[in-house]
């Protein structure tokens, strides 16, 4: 089956473009000898030219080329000679040939360029003093690198440029369409890696144009790549409009906590706010791309902030010192001694989970859970197999199967979710579900809708088994939020045991996956946090005195479950759920403001880096835990962060060895372990909370905070009004 | 006789006590001397609506002979800007017509009251950021 | 089989007349397919006197032997008995049974059973090129696709998206003789291993591709195509395409785009269509001139055909003649003809004479203009209009006497381009316009002599720089125009500027 235009797919350069970002196993065929500027490199069969110069550093200037996208070879920008080729040729889809001799600097290809280069800015308006783009535009750089000195162009009777109306493609992406070069990366982004097919062109010559033929949202959670893609300034980023100038900003590199792939992001700030935030390329996490979420979520973190401590004063929250929030909450601690419990959210980092561990610890309580719950019978969170993603993102383009069971991937992990398309579109790979149906960016063949399929993948009597069994390389991502269920833990082993069986003879090969939602999770079960918060409930006679929510804005736990007599703190940096229910609120710092550890659903361990300082009085979480302590006379040894990290790894080393993932074992124990629990398999069907694409914006209490988020929200069930909307799009 | 008295100072005296005498007695100006730390005589010109008083006396000589006895109510919280801008010219030798004999000042229903500077005050001008703050604090739902 | 190879008689045009009748005679009595029997049952002797030797009697030349010095040489007029297409005019019926009267179809089983290789060899001798303007060898270009199958199927696209301006051969093919086309898509199949044949027709020839489909559906019903074509056992299916006028679509893959239902924009080579094609799949793309010859070359031998023309010029060819000329028309004539002879004697000459010619255009309206003095003794063959500069292109001789405005003509020409570049991209989409622009200018003279290289370095600025040859089509005529007639845009400017003096003067 393919799925790209099938010449496409069959271009020798793109198969080999893909396979130079894969790890092939076949035999490399005979390299081939040519001449780049005289310079020999030996590359393999299928390279292109601007390929073959990358590796021996020459850069060949492109517009509409990009590396992980299909070769359109329109711009002509990237025009070259090639001796004894009478005519240049487009370095970006010509493969070598033996013994060819490239003149990337010659007097032809320097004319090509130019001529290239001055066709573009015929009808390139000279906006830039007001264009978003401007300082990071490839048209202003290239112009300034390889076109003309001077203009020739002589519009004496003032006919004007070509001008193209605008349109309205959602709240995140503007477009200002007559700056448009028609170099198709969006286009092609949208229909490859987005899944979405909703650009195209429309029109012909010089009236071709850029758009969705009718108006329309663009609905894809990846939208906002296409700003980065986009050479020139046709196509920005709306909520950062009219903001900042690239070089006024200062960057700040970091890492992502909206979700539990922890893609890598670039964090710009000018006079201590965040203006916006990019993707960052690693390979193995997000390859460059970024979700919306994780990109536009970032006004949130101005809004709905806490920004002193509070105390309960007449029943009312009201700003007060840190010396009297924290000499309150340390007496209530104290007073409750072994009677407290805490409850983590999904944001906070490890420096923070380990410092309210040993904390509550010396207090004499283990009563410290995770707002995700995980079942706890059998292996429970003890063997760490069962709960991440074993196979790693990079995984999937491996597998040649993947059956998702009660998971939304689009949506909880969409970057996950790119790498399965990508991967379906040029690897082949096949997709099944189980669970409800979803609109998944790929074909996916629906096994069933609830447990009772586990139950027989288990038995072998599904007709699907046979396919697994077949699958050289099969992955099982099983969503984290089906283990909450009441019969979790069930299905947890039963998916074991379907992988232990697939994954024999395997060659090391892992089958079992986890999908995590949430940034913190996998951090908090290596430090060895409980997963069953609700459980503090049914001590019935023996409530806790004192509930500690570190970031927990999930509502797990509401106030009227606890007795009146329960003080509550809240620490975290959204006024949220959790600060709602609080009698004492401690002002904590988001993750663009603290120095930070996160693990990510594969288990990889990745910082944060301070881009900007807590607002108003707000501190690092792990310097609040640490100055409680002090006060409530429990005091923690450390006082640096390096010494919190020393702890840290003392405690589970796999956390500061940064970029790092630290493969899980022990996969039959745990299924063995958790073999008793399989009986009890239940009959309700799966369900996810992330189905259609109005839910994805909202997630946590940053993204809760977000104007650009709620606009997005309404913006699709406006567009889901629309009678030109399908019910297959989003 | 009159030379004798000079010469003693009987004169001098004499002086005194018909200032302290224009300026209504003892205690009052007793009062006004530790209101102004001086005490003058000379001709009231004028009284302005916020109750000032501008006095006259040429034989003083210039730059002393004008001066203003703040209304009571300031007390000793008195201070150059609450004189008038109408007073503020006879004041400052720019004329010597007093506004009420001055038949070219224009008044407009528009003219706004005189307000003294507030400077060092609480009723102060104190400049104001007009950009929105940069975080919007969360503030607690009222129960 | 008949012994008597009569796709390679010694040259039937060398043939005495009986010979010739008798070659056919033979077959006739031995062909063992019922389908080939009742089609030829049809074409009897008589028949094929009357339509088509008779004339041979009267007109047959003994003509040098064609490896004789080409320069003692004189081509043209072509003798009615070497005409290939003998219903140009649509003065018989175009149905299959005046096609299998016309000599169609004769043979053609054992055409297809000789085999790919014979068929290409066969071409190859006969030494066509692409009669769709670029002049390619056809017999190496079917090669091509002759390669052991992988898998895929292969297919014949048939280019019939006659766009070309000037250009109106394939529509006299298509609606005269489309048996001619439905037997070429055969025999040209089969020399490529094809599976099918997809004619993609040009969607305002509504009358042409009615005329087509009713020849398809005959030689489906007749058993010519479709399963076990013609008794061979070769199945072999024909389907007929309707595009939607645009020019790009002649370009072989942006055809290939608009079948497979996307828009008509050209893909990027390589990969050549040959490799991958057609829904993915090897193709190759011709144009349907060459098609239609290729039966009969094959009967009548590839050596027949190369005895026409120069040498690698070789074959006889559709001319289309336009313009000013008291008698436009289409003519088969033979390569290498004088183009002025080709005028003068199909055309009627030139209007007012032929002193009275300013330039031709001729190959379509993409190729450089040439002059007078070089249209007085220039052949009409690919290597002597390369030698001029020009280009043969589909020889659609487009000719302007005196009373033309030559840069009015042009401009009106990148009209055209501009209208039809795709737009994807840059050198054509806005390279095109820019030329626009000034040529608007330069038909009114307001401009600067300056200007006029500029205009021939935008135009050397796009040729080339594409993806397809649509750039270079319109950047050609500009050229031709600053390569003749480069006074005659100075002195219109020089007008301009006096009258625009005058005028300045007056107020």
């Amino acid at each position: 089956m393919l799925r790209t235009p099938l010449h496409r797919a069959l271009l020798p350069c793109v198969r080999e473009a893909l396979s130079v970002s894969r790890a092939s196993a076949s035999t490399a065929p005979e390299k081939i000898e040519v001449f780049i500027d005289d310079k020999r490199v030996l590359v393999e069969p299928g390279t292109t030219v601007l390929q073959a110069a990358a590796l021996v550093g020459v850069e060949i200037p492109r517009f509409c080329y990009h590396e992980r996208l299909a070769v359109a070879g329109n711009c002509r920008m990237c025009l070259v000679e090639v001796e004894k080729s009478p005519k240049p040729v487009a370095a970006c889809a010509m493969p070598v040939m033996k013994g060819w001799r490239v003149k990337t600097n010659s007097e032809m290809t320097k004319k090509a360029r130019e001529g290239v280069m001055e066709f573009l800015l015929v009808n390139h308006p000279l906006d830039c003093p007001i264009c978003d783009q401007g300082g990071e535009c490839d048209l202003q750089d290239q112009s300034m690198a390889f076109g003309s000195d001077r203009s020739r162009f002589t519009d004496i009777d003032h006919s004007g440029k070509r001008a193209v109306e605008d349109k309205d493609i959602g709240p995140l992406v503007k477009t200002i369409m007559t700056r448009c070069i028609h170099c198709t990366r969006c286009i092609r982004f949208a229909s490859e890696v987005a899944g979405i097919d909703d650009l195209g062109t429309t029109g012909r010559g010089n009236d071709m144009q850029v758009g969705t033929y009718v108006e329309k949202m663009f609905l894809s959670e990846l939208s906002g790549n296409i700003i980065d893609l986009c050479p020139v300034g046709a196509l920005t980023s709306k909520p950062y409009s009219f903001t900042a100038r690239p070089w006024e900003t200062r960057k700040t590199e970091s890492v992502d906590v909206h979700d539990a792939i922890g893609s890598n992001i670039v964090v710009s700030t000018r006079t201590g706010e965040v203006l916006r935030i990019l993707p960052r390329v690693n390979e193995e996490v997000n390859e460059e791309w970024l979700s919306d979420k994780s990109r536009f979520a970032y006004d949130g973190l101005r809004r709905q902030r806490l920004i002193s401590p509070m105390l309960k004063v007449g029943g009312q929250l009201a700003p007060v010192d840190w010396e009297d929030a924290l000499v309150s909450c340390a007496r209530a601690l104290v007073e409750a001694g072994p009677h407290s419990a805490a409850i983590v959210g999904g944001l906070a980092d490890a420096e923070s989970l380990i410092a309210l561990k040993d904390l509550f610890n010396r207090l004499g309580s283990e009563q410290l859970f995770t707002e995700e719950q995980f079942p706890v019978d059998g292996a429970a969170t003890d063997l760490r197999s069962s709960y991440i993603l074993n196979n790693k993102i990079t995984g999937v383009e491996e597998a040649d199967l993947i059956l998702l069971v009660g998971t939304n991937p689009r949506f909880e992990a969409p970057l996950l979710n790119a790498r399965i398309r990508k991967s379906y579109v040029h690897n082949e790979l096949d997709i099944a579900l189980i669970g409800p149906q979803l609109n998944l960016t790929y074909d996916y063949t629906h096994v069933g809708e609830g447990p009772d399929v586990l139950k027989q993948l288990v038995s072998e009597s599904h007709p699907f088994a046979r396919k697994l069994k077949a699958a050289k390389k099969p992955m099982i991502i099983l969503g984290a939020q089906q283990l909450k269920r009441p019969d979790g833990a069930a299905i947890l082993a039963s998916v074991q045991q379907i992988s232990q069986k697939l994954g024999k003879n395997k060659d090391g090969w892992k089958v079992l996956n986890v999908l995590q939602q949430t940034a913190s999770q996998v951090a908090a079960l290596d430090l060895g946090y409980k997963t069953n918060a609700r459980s503090i409930l049914e001590n019935g006679s023996n409530p806790p005195k004192v509930l500690f929510l570190l970031g927990a804005d999930e509502g797990v736990i509401q106030r009227s479950d606890l007795p009146a007599s329960t003080y509550v703190i809240y620490q975290g940096h959204h006024g949220d759920v959790g600060a709602s229910m609080a009698d004492a609120v401690l002002p904590g710092a988001t993750y663009t403001e603290k120095q930070g550890t996160y693990v990510n659903t594969e288990g990889r361990a990745q910082q944060t880096l301070v881009a900007v300082t807590p607002p108003g009085m707000a501190r690092e979480d792990w310097k609040i835990i640490r100055a409680l302590s002090e006060v409530s006379g429990y005091k923690l040894d450390f006082d640096t962060l390096a010494e919190v990290r020393l702890r840290l790894e003392q405690v589970a080393p796999n956390l500061v060895k940064y970029d790092e993932v630290e493969e899980a074992n022990f996969f039959k124990e745990a299924s063995e372990l958790n073999k008793d629990a399989s009986a009890k398999l239940g009959n309700e069907s799966f369900d996810v909370k992330l189905k259609n694409l109005e839910d994805f914006y909202m997630t946590n209490s940053i993204s809760r905070a977000s104007e650009t988020m709620a606009k997005c929200v309404q913006a699709v069930m406006k567009q889901k009004q629309s009678k030109y909307y399908e019910a297959q799009s989003a | 006789m009159s030379s004798l008295m000079k010469f003693i100072g009987v004169d001098k005296i004499q002086k005194a006590i018909q200032i302290f005498q224009e300026n209504g007695g003892l205690k009052a100006s007793l009062i006004k001397m530790l209101r102004n730390d001086e005490l003058k005589s000379g001709t009231l010109v004028g009284v302005d609506k916020y109750g000032n008083r501008y006095y006259e006396n040429n034989a003083y000589f210039v730059g002393r002979n004008r001066w203003i006895e703040y209304a009571d109510h300031y007390w000793l919280d008195y201070n150059a800007s609450q004189i008038p801008a109408e007073w503020y010219g006879w004041m400052h030798y720019k004329t010597d017509l007093i506004p009420t004999k001055d038949p070219n000042r224009p008044h407009h229903r528009w003219m706004l009251d005189h307000t003294e500077n507030m400077t060092g005050t609480s009723g102060q001008y104190t400049p104001y950021s007009t950009n929105r703050p940069k975080i919007e604090a969360w503030i607690p739902p009222k129960k | 089989m008949s012994s008597v190879h009569f796709g390679i008689i010694p040259s039937s045009r060398f043939a005495s007349l009986p010979q010739f009748v008798s070659c056919f005679e033979n077959f006739q009595g031995q062909t063992p397919d019922e389908n080939m029997a009742s089609a030829l049952s049809l074409c009897r002797i008589g028949h094929l006197q009357k339509v088509n030797l008779c004339p041979v009697l009267s007109t047959i030349q003994v003509r040098n032997n064609a490896d004789a010095a080409p320069t003692s040489k004189t081509y043209g007029p072509l003798s009615d008995s070497d005409r290939i297409f003998t219903n140009l005019y649509g003065r018989h019926d175009w149905r299959l049974k005046g096609a299998l009267k016309r000599g169609d179809w004769y043979k053609t089983k054992e055409i297809v059973l000789k085999g790919a290789d014979w068929i290409i060899n066969e071409v190859k001798a006969s030494g066509l090129r692409g009669r769709g303007g670029a002049g390619f060898p056809s017999g190496l270009k079917w090669s091509f696709m002759n390669k052991p199958s992988d898998g895929r199927p292969k297919y014949l696209c048939v280019n019939a998206d006659e766009g070309e301006p000037g250009t109106c051969k394939d529509r006299e093919i298509m609606r005269h003789d489309p048996h001619k086309l439905v037997e070429g898509c055969l025999v040209a199949g089969k020399a490529m291993g094809a599976q099918a044949a997809y004619i993609y027709i040009r969607g305002e020839f509504y009358n042409e591709a009615s005329n087509m489909q009713v020849a398809i559906s005959e030689a489906y019903q007749a058993g010519l195509i479709g399963k076990n074509a013609c008794g061979t056992g070769y199945d072999f299916d024909i389907y007929m395409h309707r595009g939607a006028g645009a020019y790009i679509c002649g370009e072989e893959t942006a055809l290939i785009e608009s079948i497979e239902g996307k828009q008509g924009k050209p893909r990027l080579k390589p990969p050549f269509p040959a490799d991958v094609g057609l829904f993915g799949c090897p193709t190759t793309v011709t144009n349907v001139e060459t098609v239609a010859v290729a039966p009969t070359i094959c009967r009548r031998g590839g050596a027949w055909f190369a005895s026409f023309g120069r040498p690698r010029n070789t074959g006889t060819k559709l001319f289309n003649i336009s313009g000013h000329v008291n008698n436009p028309c289409t003519v088969e004539e033979e390569m290498s003809v004088p183009l002025r002879e080709l005028i003068e004697r199909h055309a009627g000459g030139v209007r007012g004479g032929w002193d009275n010619l300013l330039f031709v255009i001729p190959g379509g309206s993409s190729t450089p203009l040439i002059p007078k003095h070089v249209c007085d003794d220039v052949m009409m063959d690919f290597d002597a209009l390369i030698a001029a500069e020009t280009s043969f292109g589909t020889a659609a001789v487009i000719v302007m006497d005196k009373s033309t405005d030559i840069i009015k003509a042009i401009a009106r020409l990148i009209v055209f381009y501009k209208h039809e570049s795709c737009g994807q991209c840059t050198p054509c989409r806005e390279g095109i316009s820019w030329m626009h622009k000034m040529m608007q200018r330069f038909v009114k003279g307001d401009a600067k002599p300056a200007e006029i290289d500029m205009l021939w370095e935008i135009s050397k600025q796009i040729e080339g720089h594409t993806i397809c040859a649509l750039g270079d089509g319109a950047a050609w005529p500009v050229q031709g125009l600053i390569r003749h007639f480069r006074p005659e845009i100075e002195n219109r400017m020089k007008q301009y500027a006096n009258c625009q003096e005058a005028v300045a003067a007056k107020n």
